[in-house]
């Protein structure tokens, strides 16, 4: 049984990557606008049939293969396809909340909610008129040597697992530099603590949520390639589930705080990679739930949530 | 106030309105009896030359989804029967095609459908064993033959349906052949059975279990939902159990072909074992190789190394392109249903129920399948077997 840790480690700390760039995306849209996109999980789709796109584009142009005649060495393509997958999602989040969310700004809290699940399924739909239900296989192989990699004690650690783990470290890590040392950042932080009071004190508040949603959807196009070079496929519905596990991953984190996403995307990741590995696959998702309800018990506000009381 | 109510409390513009209702109801319900009217007066009165009158076979399939690798070439090998047959015999048979998306309850709204038009004679489908589930209740009220071109669990021809058909053997041939291939050929200790959940995955599993069970191989049985498309976690798992045989009685290949890909990555040396759901393309094309040697059991021969079949083939690859190999099955099921038409036609009474007798008593003596087709009283295809295929230099190979 022990010998699986390694690996399990290494499986969860795929997931994990991928669930708190999720989780950021959720979480930083609630700290400032209060509400829960769940729209969210499906510009995360739109992201990753964006970088199969772009991958295509480069393997048709090379006749199938990124080694007949390379046009870009094999990373040039990946950064490609996350630029692009991100500048797309990123564009589309800030349409969405123009469009939906803030028409309904002054509106009660349940419309935007209901608004983002409209969405969700407008988004999901617009894919499979497109795209048909038939899921897209991402050719990995193409630019990332599917070989089992480096061993790390009993670990495999395969380049395509690497890449998602680093990637998602260093867009954590540069979105934490931008939140706390720009100026950007720190009015975002604002924002987030009191809206009105920012505005009181000259902050354009609808460029900061602007903003916000823009970093916030281009994490989750980040995370819609990754996931499909990881796991070799695009479908119109992936979105639904990983926009879940993300939302689950921010909740247990501390919905609001941007660490805690972090550290709940994590958490999830392993959880689910540890019940699978020692427990069953049949119960992952019983655990990964049974997890978050006992957080959530002890500690209501989340990992590292902080529970606000108003100060009068 | 006696301007705004009459006696009846409505108001003048009240009375307006009531009379608009009723005018209303009363124009539906003359409108609808006309419909019904015109209606039976076109649905029974076809006789024997009567294949100029619209005669249609309905087909239920995953044409689009996940499936559709199988429901693509069973709609394309069925629109060939249809249009062969009507080239052949100098008829306009119509085939109306229905998309299940492998969603069962779906299956049963477009048998429902399908039953609804009353020209509607035979229907080819579900594909799925969970679809036909679902579908055979609504069929069985109409009393329309439904003839499955690939659902093999053996149930769904257990439970005292005289309509429904089956050109493809059942799992309990299938797990027989499949273990004892395991067991003996292979002659493994240990065998991981993982099933995807879905009837027809969990029934073979069982099949399998037992029988392995039962000659002394330790079998460990896992479970991982259709929608699962990471198994990292289940791989790294199997790794530190190793066993020697990995068998995945899935319907859909694609999740195979992502399962060997990380069985690949972890380096597990098992050798992977696929039902008839593994046998498309996408075992191979999306595997990047991982599923080179991997066995795979399917309920029709390589139809490429029958001879008679060759006409049919070449004809379908010009117009459709590659034949995968859930389509001949559907060919053979549509041309049972168009020849039964025939029959029936032939006989002096066209109706569902004489079609469904027809069916019933087919015996063709040979068929694209290199079979010869007649039924059993459950209505399932007497003598058919499985074959075993290999995955050899990226292609399925048949194996002896």
């Amino acid at each position: 049984m022990v010998e699986q840790l390694p690996q399990q480690l290494v499986n969860g700390l795929t997931l994990g990557g991928l669930y708190a760039l999720l989780a950021l995306g959720y979480s930083m849209v609630y700290g400032v606008l209060r509400l829960l996109n769940f729209a969210h999980g499906d510009v995360f789709m739109v992201g990753a049939f964006v970088g199969h796109g772009v991958l295509a584009l480069f393997l048709a142009e090379n006749g199938g293969s990124a080694e007949a005649a390379p046009m870009l060495p094999p990373w040039a393509i990946i950064a490609a396809m996350l630029l692009a997958a991100m500048l797309v999602s990123g564009l589309l989040g800030v349409v969405i909340e123009l469009v939906a969310y803030r028409p309904l700004r002054a509106a009660p809290r349940l419309s935007p909610l209901l608004g983002s699940l409209g969405v969700s399924f407008f988004l999901q739909n617009v894919v499979l008129l497109i795209a048909s239900a038939r899921p897209r296989a991402i050719a990995t192989e193409q630019v990332l040597s599917p070989s089992t990699g480096l061993n790390f004690g009993g670990a495999q650690l395969a380049p395509v697992r690497l890449l998602v783990i680093l990637a998602a470290l260093a867009l954590m890590l540069a979105l934490h530099a931008l939140v706390q040392r720009t100026r950007f950042g720190r009015v975002m932080r604002a924002v987030a603590v009191d809206r009105d009071a920012a505005a009181m004190v000259g902050v354009d508040v609808d460029r900061v949520i602007v903003g916000t949603f823009f970093l916030g959807s281009a994490l989750a196009g980040a995370a819609g390639v990754l996931m499909g070079l990881a796991f070799n496929r695009v479908w119109h519905l992936m979105g639904f589930t990983a926009g879940l596990k993300g939302f689950t991953a921010a909740v247990l984190g501390g919905i609001g705080s941007m660490p805690g996403a972090m550290v709940g995307g994590l958490v999830l990741g392993l959880a689910e990679s540890f019940a699978t590995g020692f427990i069953s696959p049949t119960y992952k998702d019983l655990v990964a739930f049974a997890l978050l309800i006992l957080v959530l018990l002890l500690r209501p506000a989340g990992l590292l949530g902080r529970t606000t009381r108003p100060k009068v | 106030m006696d301007r705004w109510m009459d006696r009846s409390g409505r108001g003048s513009r009240g009375v307006a309105q009531f009379r608009m209702q009723v005018a209303l109801v009363v124009s539906t319900v003359l409108l609808l009896a006309a419909c019904g009217a015109s209606e039976s007066s076109t649905g029974t009165s076809e006789s024997a030359p009567a294949l100029r009158t619209s005669v249609k076979i309905g087909i239920i399939a995953p044409i689009t989804g996940e499936a559709t690798t199988v429901g693509t070439p069973q709609l394309n090998f069925a629109r060939l029967a249809v249009e062969q047959f009507n080239a052949v015999h100098g008829t306009n048979i119509e085939l109306v095609e229905t998309d299940t998306e492998l969603d069962a309850a779906r299956a049963a709204t477009l048998t429902q459908r399908l039953v609804e038009d009353p020209a509607v004679y035979a229907i080819i489908g579900p594909s799925g064993s969970q679809e036909v589930a679902a579908a055979l209740p609504v069929g069985a009220e109409a009393g329309i033959a439904m003839i499955s071109p690939s659902a093999t669990r053996p149930d769904l021809s257990e439970q005292g349906y005289n309509h429904f058909f089956r050109v493809v053997p059942r799992d309990d041939v299938q797990g027989p052949t499949l273990a004892t291939f395991i067991a003996d050929e292979l002659g493994a200790n240990k065998v991981w059975i993982i099933d995807d959940q879905s009837s027809y995955g969990t029934g073979l599993a069982d099949v399998v279990d037992q029988l392995l069970q039962s000659w002394n191989v330790v079998v460990v049985r896992e479970s991982v939902g259709q929608d699962v498309t990471d198994f990292s976690a289940l791989v790294t798992r199997m790794r530190a159990d190793a066993p020697d045989v990995v068998f995945i009685p899935w319907q859909l290949a694609a999740n195979g072909a992502q399962l060997a890909r990380q069985m690949d990555e972890q380096d597990v040396a098992a050798t992977l074992f696929g039902g008839d759901g593994m046998l498309t393309e996408e075992f191979i094309a999306d595997a990047a190789g991982a599923t080179e040697g991997a066995y795979a059991t399917f309920f029709a021969p390589d139809t490429t190394m029958i001879e008679a079949a060759a006409p049919v083939l070449a004809a379908y690859r010009e117009q459709y392109g590659e034949i995968g190999p859930f389509g001949p099955p559907a060919y053979v099921a549509t041309m049972v249903a168009l020849e039964a038409i025939e029959r029936a036609a032939r006989s002096g009474e066209l109706s569902r129920a004489s079609v469904l007798a027809e069916v019933a008593a087919t015996e063709q003596p040979n068929s694209l399948l290199g079979i010869p087709v007649a039924f059993d009283a459950r209505g399932d295809i007497e003598g058919a077997t499985f074959f075993l295929f290999q995955v050899r230099d990226g292609q399925f190979v048949p194996v002896s």
